[in-house]
């Protein structure tokens, strides 16, 4: 058993041969226990002392403890940072920004080469550069690895984005 | 061809067929498996004379035989694959007593093999049917039953591991011990032979590896699994051509993956493929398997059964105080110990296996079997039915203890 002190939590791991990994979280009113499968599933029980029996809460797959986690972790929104909560504008219109990692078929095309009004729906507002950034950039402004573009589009914009960004 | 595709078919379907109503009725697949090929096969089916179709019965085909053998070899692969010396060498002090503790059910059956059969080797059999309990379904029930997030999970787990150790090297010996035959001079030399293996897979172990790694270094899944297949059955296929335990060779095979990046990949790919195989032996080891021989081997079934649960809950019990389990934790730990399964069957086919080599007697082999199939049908479903309904158990065990350990201050903690 390994035992780990984040900030002032304690968390226990141990192993469960051929089963996964099991994490034990103390909480104000108990403990709640995590278990990896090394399938993939999670499963989380909950204890109201550690003498009782483990009840178990809820049981998801990887995939949707992946985003679950992301979601708890405050990756879409995080109520602490006030400018972040301006992303949802009203009428469902998203203003996001995404980066452009090396390998993306983004880089080195202007946003008219890339047709990125026509096939996405997304307008690009401005671009973060370095330090810099570049507002209401022209059609031919050429896109580089690193740049953060943000743009404005309902949910389906984005996702259509997303898609040719990574390609 | 034709018809042992038609066979295959109906053995996949009884299987799915008793795997479902299994799991309905909250119980181990494993006795259903067995019991749907012994129904299916020529000791019950083929016995009948059906109307129309006359006698018709799923045979022992060469398939079903090879698919029984591939899924001992998966079995011990997954177990070698899960096995991690560091983990048991960083709770060693706990899982060294819990298990040692735990051998005394070998202890147990030498004495009760000895007293019923007479001679070493039946003997020697015997205690490993008793004493190896069942990996399978107990992780089931753990899982089923939510202990799985509660302490009981590691002292019977790390039993668990502890007796795969020794069961990897019992079969190595066992196996070398049957397939040698009654000459003793003849015997110590195949055990010198069954170490030397162990010892030369050992070093593919510690120094293979890298080897391993860059043989499934592949981002397609398809490779992986091919590759993996390749290995094992390719080493397990030649340990048995050598005359050396092929599940022995499984083992190491798996143990040598184990520390490579592709663990999980293979473990996640090749899960259905053990499954399949494993069914399929449960299935074989029914077809084998004459229920008229119960009659003759019913006595030994029952004291078997009548002196091995204790032991094993005793065991078990002292297993989960070595983890610092309360009472009622280490009845748990007690009740899930008794359930024994595929590992006592893989036993019981070193004696099939010896028999069918000419080396040991096949009228015994027969009667080992006969007694490991029954035994295991009782234990496996007794041992289930313990654990889900374990309440009772656990109200008397601690006021019958924790009383007694008040009265008695020495033995409370």
């Amino acid at each position: 058993m390994a035992g780990c002190a984040l900030l002032d939590m304690t968390i226990r791991e141990s192993d469960l041969p051929g089963v996964g990994k099991k994490f034990e979280i103390d909480l104000d009113d108990g403990e709640m226990v995590v278990v990896i499968h090394n399938t993939g599933k999670r499963e989380v029980f909950r204890r109201p002392d550690p003498s009782a029996d483990s009840e178990k809460v809820f049981e998801f797959s990887d995939d949707l403890a992946r985003t679950i986690g992301s979601i708890i972790e405050g990756a879409y929104f995080q109520p602490v940072e006030p400018d972040t909560q301006e992303t949802t504008l009203p009428g469902g219109i998203l203003l996001e920004w995404y980066e452009i990692h090396p390998g993306s078929p983004l880089i080195g095309e202007t946003i008219e080469s890339a047709d990125i009004g026509n096939r996405t729906g997304l307008a690009v507002v401005a671009i973060q550069r370095d330090d810099k950034v570049v507002d209401s950039p022209s059609a031919n402004t050429t896109l580089r690895e690193g740049d953060t573009v943000i743009g404005v589009g309902t949910p389906e914009n984005c996702a259509a984005f997303e898609e040719i960004l990574t390609g | 061809m034709a018809d042992v595709l038609f066979e295959i078919g109906i053995m996949f379907a009884a299987i799915a067929g008793v795997g479902a109503l299994a799991d309905r009725l909250g119980q181990s697949v494993i006795p259903f498996y067995i019991i749907s090929g012994m129904l299916l096969g020529q000791f019950v089916l083929g016995r009948l004379s059906l109307p129309m179709l006359g006698t018709v019965y799923v045979s022992e085909s060469e398939f079903i035989a090879v698919g029984a053998e591939l899924g001992i070899v998966f079995l011990l692969f997954f177990l070698g694959l899960e096995f991690n010396l560091g983990r048991l060498l960083a709770r060693r002090r706990q899982i060294g007593t819990a298990g040692t503790i735990d051998l005394a059910n070998f202890g147990v059956g030498l004495v009760l093999g000895w007293f019923v059969f007479g001679a070493l080797i039946p003997a020697v059999l015997l205690a490993g049917i008793v004493y190896i309990s069942s990996s399978a379904v107990i992780t089931k029930s753990l899982l089923d039953l939510g202990w799985i997030a509660n302490d009981e999970a590691e002292p019977l787990l790390g039993t668990l591991v502890y007796e795969d150790l020794f069961i990897a090297i019992y079969l190595a010996v066992t196996s070398a011990l049957v397939l040698g035959g009654d000459d003793v001079g003849a015997a110590v030399a195949d055990v010198g032979i069954a170490i030397g293996f162990i010892l030369v897979l050992l070093a593919a172990v510690q120094f293979g590896t890298p080897l391993f790694d860059r043989l499934v270094a592949t981002d397609n899944p398809e490779f992986i699994a091919l590759r993996s297949i390749a290995a094992v059955v390719l080493v397990a296929g030649t340990a048995l051509a050598l005359g050396v335990s092929e599940a022995v060779a499984a083992f190491f095979v798996g143990m040598a993956f184990a520390p490579t990046d592709y663990t999980h990949d293979i473990e996640t790919l090749l899960e259905p493929v053990r499954d399949t195989f494993a069914a399929v032996f449960f299935f074989w080891i029914g077809l084998v398997t004459d229920p008229l021989l119960f009659g003759g081997v019913a006595a030994l079934i029952a004291l078997a059964v009548l002196v091995t649960t204790p032991t094993k809950l005793v065991t078990g019990f002292f297993a989960g105080r070595a983890f610092d389990l309360d009472t009622k934790r280490s009845t748990r730990v007690a009740l899930g110990m008794t359930t024994r399964g595929e590992f006592s069957l893989i036993i019981a086919t070193v004696a099939v296996t010896g028999a069918e080599a000419g080396t040991f007697d096949p009228a015994l082999a027969q009667t080992i079997n006969a007694f490991a199939v029954g035994y295991v049908l009782v234990m496996a479903i007794l041992g289930t039915t313990l654990m889900q309904y374990s309440g009772p158990f656990e109200s008397v065990a601690v006021s019958w203890v924790d009383r007694s350990a008040d009265d008695d201050p020495v033995v409370g903690d």
